[in-house]
């Protein structure tokens, strides 16, 4: 196995990316999640079970585009630290250093937008079947 | 589709070599549309899932026993990526798809072939069926139906129950204070069992009610048959206070918080689908419904003489 | 002696200042390896009550028209197993588990706050005895353990009180240990473990606790309004009154689908122990599992309606929770995967631990895939509430947390009682457990969808379920045969002792010689990787020497490091409680509120409060915020830490926020529960019911601000020297904050809303009182302020309860505010 490459990085211990940072995107999509479904259940119990859900479905249609847009800012943002481990160059995240750290976590942020647009996705997939309160 | 009848086979082979089951409330053996389509998807689902859980398992096993040099750290990554993320991402997205797609809709634009409204009671069932003039014929605690599309119109006065013929589709809850609407789509002519699918208290286990499938013609002449009032000796009936709480129409009208018993009779149980409609069960039912059914509302008229309690049980027989 | 620095007189100092008192009052003891043990006792006995009601369930069950126990006992039975199981084991063992090893694992000597930990236990211990009790009086809960209204709002009979009763112990149970592990996850770990190198099952706890501060809350609003409704009759469930069952099944399982989730993940986190030791590397895919634990965690909470798919809500809505329902069996399956990946990639030693970690995952893996099929509502609307359900649910649990936990007591046996299990009864154990489970639950798949729904006491003869029944009851029995197989070995006298280490593990709980000491680890090492003990092997000689921090107990005191979140810099030496018997004094206190509040005897109910009130009282003033005899202290390795802080670096602090998280989603869940109201009637407020007006509202909010503001004022006073403006400013303080709640009052009080009369004074009225109790807790924070200055504990330099207070009044204040403006300014707008 060749010398793992430790890069002189130097980085303040507790600056970069923190436990909050990580939760944005799954906090972003549990507000879609809400807001989606909240719209949709007031607006058919209002509007009766037999009306059309066009008003509801441009609302959530724009909550979904947020979301991503959120999801994709944060993306972006971590995308740019985009670090592989220091110590085996792969996503083990194993040294003992606050650079490591800042990697690891942003590559656990990174992964969770992932996951978290796609769950942002599967919600809003109903909408595209669905068309009316019942 | 074209499996649709190959299902019911092997399961009742199954069944017969294991349990001899009861097809009549067997989600397995479908008798309507929506029943069909869960029970398809059901074989669907499992088949795919045991190979699934026999690869992992597998796997694991494998890994565990077997005497092989470990896999390398590449191998393991993509096995997480594909097992873990890709795989079940796309599979998940694809039943959730398909699973939209069996989602009945509950009020159609279309017109039930027949309506009925279900008040579900503790322990039973009140059925009335809508006529196309918008009156309703009450009766309780069996249910016909004819071939095609029938609309069920579900309350309840007092707990959560749940309406549910597993033989024809899925479960509705009957809410106090709400109003849910089931459609079924019956396909099978027959005789099929229904049941209380959320606990409502004590003899939540001994609500059932029998469910008739018929063709359309021989639907209407029932209920036809159905809508005519009794006739009969009543007093044993009125004299013991029996028409306090139940209607036979034509005889007795004053109270209606039991069960409608104009052409009890006919019915195949009595209880909601707990005793057979015997001369027997009713006497027995009759001097002490407590003792067949704990926590029923009917109180107990252990103080009639056999004299009376046969008086009473030849004028409920006459009741077709 | 008490001033010697050799390694013996250390060593001899630790073991004093940790030793377990003698005799009986060794129950005053709150080291975490005492009460864990206990807590973990008490969750298993729990457990094999529930499991011996569940062995009557299957032998009534095993033959047709059966009458081995009546309708109404029965009905008592399957409530009662389904509650004792869920509340009374298994979230209480998996805290004692989390208490017992978490603290070591973490290279810390015990929580931050083990008196809290020790009030969470005996509260359980009081609460759990009640309910299993119950059914011997003929008074169990009887309507299923989620007790759906009208039925068990409307019922007669103590059953649904004695639920409540129980459950109420519990939430302020798991509240404690969302506290207790979030603080020690986050502050209490040993130096240099930054947080990429904290073992998994510190992650995966973390995310627990944070879980619980979201989903029990709404149990306790839910809780709260069940209460009301069954003592008072406030008509929140009762359509005649305006009320609605389905609110109760809202809040209900916004609760209950997280808390599966807050029973799967610490148990799945034991195998992120247990596989990397017994395949001999270290786990595989860290940062996926970690991941993976927070997704699951989050998406957890967007399942809840999917409990709920037949009570005819519009197919939108069910799309919404059957896509969140899919997604997340994706991070679920992740976890599995990396732990099979972490197999495969190392050389397995074959163990009883081993044994039961597959069959975990032989068993949760059919869970999973089941879970996936229910997910899809059509699927749904046939398995609903039939047999099918029990087997998804027992697969799931017995697979994701039973096997993995009992994979967990073989493993932490050494840690706690220095001696090792028989592995051939292990063996054995594990088989008649894994046998006997498949044989009685892959069966109820085939039940359920031939017909069978739950709950049901008996079943005709012509069913044609017999033979499937039979077969459960045999495979009950024998499960229990193997469980009751690893009690015997767990419980029967000992032999020889267990080497140190037994399973050449790599994380810090097996540092220490075994059984664990008192004190934990003899010194806190500084930590360079995950797997420390497989990295340093000179480690746990060094450490036995003393050579790392806090070596010594020279004061006497019970201490261990605070370091930063992120990155385990040494921040603090914090000083936590020692053996006293306020905790469970405390909890009787509280726990005759709720029991006599059960019997509706008000009076003694106002006795024990304020009987609790004092115990409490005296807890915080001798035991909280003390102010150390010096600035700092020396750890060893020259490095000198302060010994107390406030504000927000401080544990107490965060134990505040964290708790006041909680009371916030309660709050907001009955806030949640007004516009519920709103939202399924036509009109809400009802016309002919007037709101209780802006006016009062409004003043009740701006006397709020002011006694927010006079707080706020006199922590800055109290920090400027300035102490007797600083009382002076409580009491203004005070003064408002007592205007406030009359004011709130004043709005459905003048305005004549009845709370019996339908839900929705009965709603303005619950929101106010929550306010009103509140406000008064704030008063009395304001007061004991005033009075712990006067009397020179609380000083400018020192001022940790005048952060917590004006940290609970930020809340109180905002909650208040907001109640003003739903009650008041709502109907205004509608």
């Amino acid at each position: 196995m060749s010398e793992p490459v430790v890069s002189e990085v130097k980085r303040e211990t507790g600056s970069g990316t923190d436990l909050w940072r990580i939760i944005v995107s799954p906090t972003i999509w549990a507000v879609h999640f809400l807001a989606s479904y909240v719209t949709v259940a007031v607006f058919c119990e209002k509007a009766g079970r037999a009306a059309a859900l066009a008003p509801a479905e441009v609302a959530v249609i724009a909550y979904t585009a947020a979301a991503l847009a959120g999801i994709g800012w944060s993306t972006w943002g971590l995308w740019r630290v985009r670090g592989r481990s220091l110590t085996d160059d792969d996503f083990e995240y194993e040294h003992n250093t606050p650079e490591e750290r800042h990697r690891f976590l942003s590559h656990v942020a990174l992964m969770l937008c992932l996951l978290s647009a796609v769950a942002v996705i599967y919600v809003a997939i109903p909408m595209l079947y669905l068309s009316s309160c019942r | 589709m074209g499996q649709r009848g190959t299902r019911p086979l092997i399961v009742t082979a199954a069944c017969l070599v294991l349990v001899a089951c009861n097809p009549t409330q067997s989600a397995l053996h479908p008798a309507g549309d929506e029943a069909a389509g869960v029970a398809w998807l059901f074989w669907l689902m499992t088949g795919v899932g045991a190979a699934i859980w026999l690869i992992v398992i597998g796997i694991t096993v494998y890994a565990v026993l077997g005497r092989r040099r470990p896999t390398t750290e590449w191998f393991a990554d993509r096995f997480i990526l594909v097992g873990g993320v890709a795989f079940p991402t796309v599979v998940l997205a694809a039943l959730l798809v398909f699973g939209l797609s069996l989602l009945p809709s509950w009020t159609e634009d279309e017109a039930p072939d027949v309506r009925i409204h279900v008040r579900a009671e503790q322990f039973w069932w009140r059925v009335g069926y809508e006529l196309p003039d918008g009156s309703v014929i009450e009766t309780a605690n069996e249910v016909h139906l004819p071939l095609g599309t029938t609309e069920f119109v579900l309350t309840s006065p007092d707990v959560i129950h749940s309406f549910w013929i597993p033989a024809l589709g899925g479960k509705m809850d009957a809410i106090p204070g709400r109003t849910n609407v089931l459609r079924l789509t019956a396909t099978r002519p027959g005789v099929y069992r229904g049941v209380c699918a959320e606990f409502c208290g004590t003899s939540h286990a001994l609500m059932a009610f029998p469910v008739v499938v018929l063709g359309p013609e021989d639907f209407a002449a029932w209920l036809a048959g159905e809508a005519l009032p009794a006739s009969g000796e009543a007093d044993i009936f009125i004299a013991n206070g029996c028409g306090a709480c139940h209607v036979v129409r034509g005889v007795s009208e004053t109270g209606s918080v039991g069960p409608d018993l104009t052409h009890v009779a006919s019915r195949s149980t009595i209880g909601a689908g707990t005793l057979a409609n015997t001369a027997e069960n009713l006497r027995r039912w009759i001097a002490a419904p407590d003792a067949v059914k704990p926590g029923v509302h009917m109180p107990a008229f252990a103080h009639l003489t056999d004299a009376e309690l046969d008086a009473l049980v030849r004028f409920l027989g006459g009741l077709r | 002696m008490a001033n010697e620095v050799t390694p013996t007189a250390q060593a001899a100092r630790l073991e004093a200042t940790w030793a377990r008192p003698p005799g009986w009052r060794m129950f005053s003891d709150v080291n975490n390896s005492a009460v864990g043990v206990w807590y973990a006792v008490a969750a298993f006995s729990f457990m094999m009550f529930a499991g011996a009601l569940a062995l009557i369930i299957r032998a009534q069950l095993a033959v047709p028209d059966n009458d081995l126990v009546s309708a109404t006992t029965f009905n008592q039975l399957f409530s009662l197993h389904g509650t004792v199981m869920m509340f009374l084991f298994a979230v209480p063992v998996f805290e004692a588990v989390a208490i017992i090893v978490l603290p070591a694992m973490l290279g810390a000597r015990d929580l931050p706050f083990p008196r809290l930990s020790a009030f969470g236990f005996w509260c359980f211990v009081i609460g759990g005895v009640f309910v299993c009790g119950s059914i011997f009086f003929d008074a169990a809960p009887d309507a299923g353990w989620f007790m759906y209204p009208p039925l068990s709002t409307e019922q007669s009979g103590i059953g649904a009180d004695i639920w409540l009763l129980g459950l109420s112990f519990i939430e302020v149970a798991s509240i404690a240990a969302a506290v207790e592990l979030i603080v020690g996850v986050l502050k209490c770990r040993a130096p240099g473990m930054h947080i990429n190198l904290t073992p998994l099952y510190g992650w995966y706890v973390l995310v627990v606790g944070g879980m619980i501060l979201f989903a029990f809350p709404p149990l306790i609003a839910g809780d709260f309004l069940f209460e009301l409704e069954r003592a008072f009759d406030w008509p929140f469930f009762d359509v005649r009154r305006g009320g609605d069952p389905v609110l109760w099944q809202h809040l209900f399982w916004i609760f209950g689908h997280p808390e599966v989730y807050i029973i799967f993940l610490p148990a799945i986190a034991l195998l992120a122990m247990i596989v990397p030791t017994f395949a001999q590397r270290p786990i595989a895919g860290y940062s996926w599992i970690v991941l993976s634990a927070l997704g699951t965690g989050f998406l957890s909470f967007g399942l809840w309606v999917h409990h709920m798919f037949t009570t005819g809500l519009p197919a939108i809505s069910l799309g919404f929770f059957s896509a969140a329902s899919e997604a997340v069996a994706i991070p679920t399956g992740i976890q599995i995967f990396a732990f099979i990946a972490t197999v495969m990639l190392g050389r397995v030693v074959r163990t009883v631990p081993m044994l039961f970690a597959i069959g975990a995952l032989a068993i949760f893996i059919v869970g999973g895939l089941t879970g996936v099929m229910v997910a899809v509502a059509p699927f749904d609307f046939q398995v609903h509430d039939t047999y099918f359900i029990v087997a998804h649910l027992h697969y799931t649990l017995i697979g994701g947390m039973l096997f993995p936990v009992m994979a967990g007591i073989w493993y932490f046996y050494p840690f706690v009682t220095g001696r090792e299990l028989r592995k051939h009864l292990g063996i054995w154990s594990f088989w008649l457990m894994f046998t006997g489970f498949n044989v009685a639950f892959l069966p109820m798949h085939l039940t359920g969808l031939l017909g069978m729904p739950r709950r049901v006491f008996t079943y005709g003869p012509e069913r044609g379920w017999d033979w499937l029944n039979l077969m459960s009851t045999v495979g009950a029995f024998v499960l229990a045969a193997g469980f009751l197989l690893l009690v015997f070995d767990c419980v029967r006298p000992r032999r020889a002792a267990a080497p140190r280490n037994p399973w050449a593990a790599g994380t810090l709980e097996w540092l220490a010689p075994l059984p664990a000491p008192g004190y934990g680890l003899r010194a806190i090492p500084e930590v360079g990787s995950r797997y420390p003990l497989w990295d340093d092997e000179t480690l746990s000689a060094r450490i036995d020497r003393g050579e790392g921090l806090l070596a010594d107990a020279e004061e006497g005191r019970r201490e261990t490091l605070v370091t930063t979140v992120l990155d385990a810099k040494p921040l603090q030496v914090l000083r936590v409680g020692g053996p006293t018997w306020m905790p469970a004094l405390a909890a009787a206190g509280l726990g005759g509120v709720f029991i006599f509040a059960t019997w509706k005897l008000w009076l003694l109910v106002l006795v024990s409060g304020a009987f609790f009130l004092v115990v409490l009282l005296r807890w915080l003033w001798t035991g909280t915020a003390e102010i150390p005899e010096k600035e700092t202290k020396d750890i060893g390795d020259g490095r000198r830490l302060p010994l107390h802080s406030a504000g927000p670096y401080s544990t107490g602090w965060w134990a505040m926020f964290i708790t006041l998280t909680g009371d916030l989603t309660a709050f907001l869940s009955l806030v949640f529960g007004y516009f519920f109201f709103w939202t399924v009637h036509e009109d809400f407020p009802p016309s002919g019911i007037d709101g209780p007006g802006w006016q009062w509202p409004l003043a009740s909010g701006l006397l709020v601000l002011g006694g927010w503001a006079a707080t706020l004022a006199a922590r800055f006073a109290n920090a400027r020297g300035a102490m007797r403006r600083a009382r002076f400013l409580l009491a203004v303080g005070m003064l408002t904050g007592a205007g406030s709640i009359a004011a709130l009052l004043a709005g459905p009080w003048l305005a004549g809303l009845d709370p019996t009369a339908h839900s929705y004074p009965a709603i303005v009225w619950a929101l106010v009182a929550w306010i009103a109790l509140h406000l008064a807790v704030g008063l009395l924070m304001q007061g004991y302020c005033i009075a712990r200055s006067i009397f020179g504990r609380l000083t400018p330099r020192h001022d940790a309860d005048l952060w917590n207070v004006t940290l609970y009044w930020h809340f109180t204040a905002c909650c208040t505010l907001l109640t003003a403006i739903v009650i008041g300014g709502f109907p205004e707008a509608a």
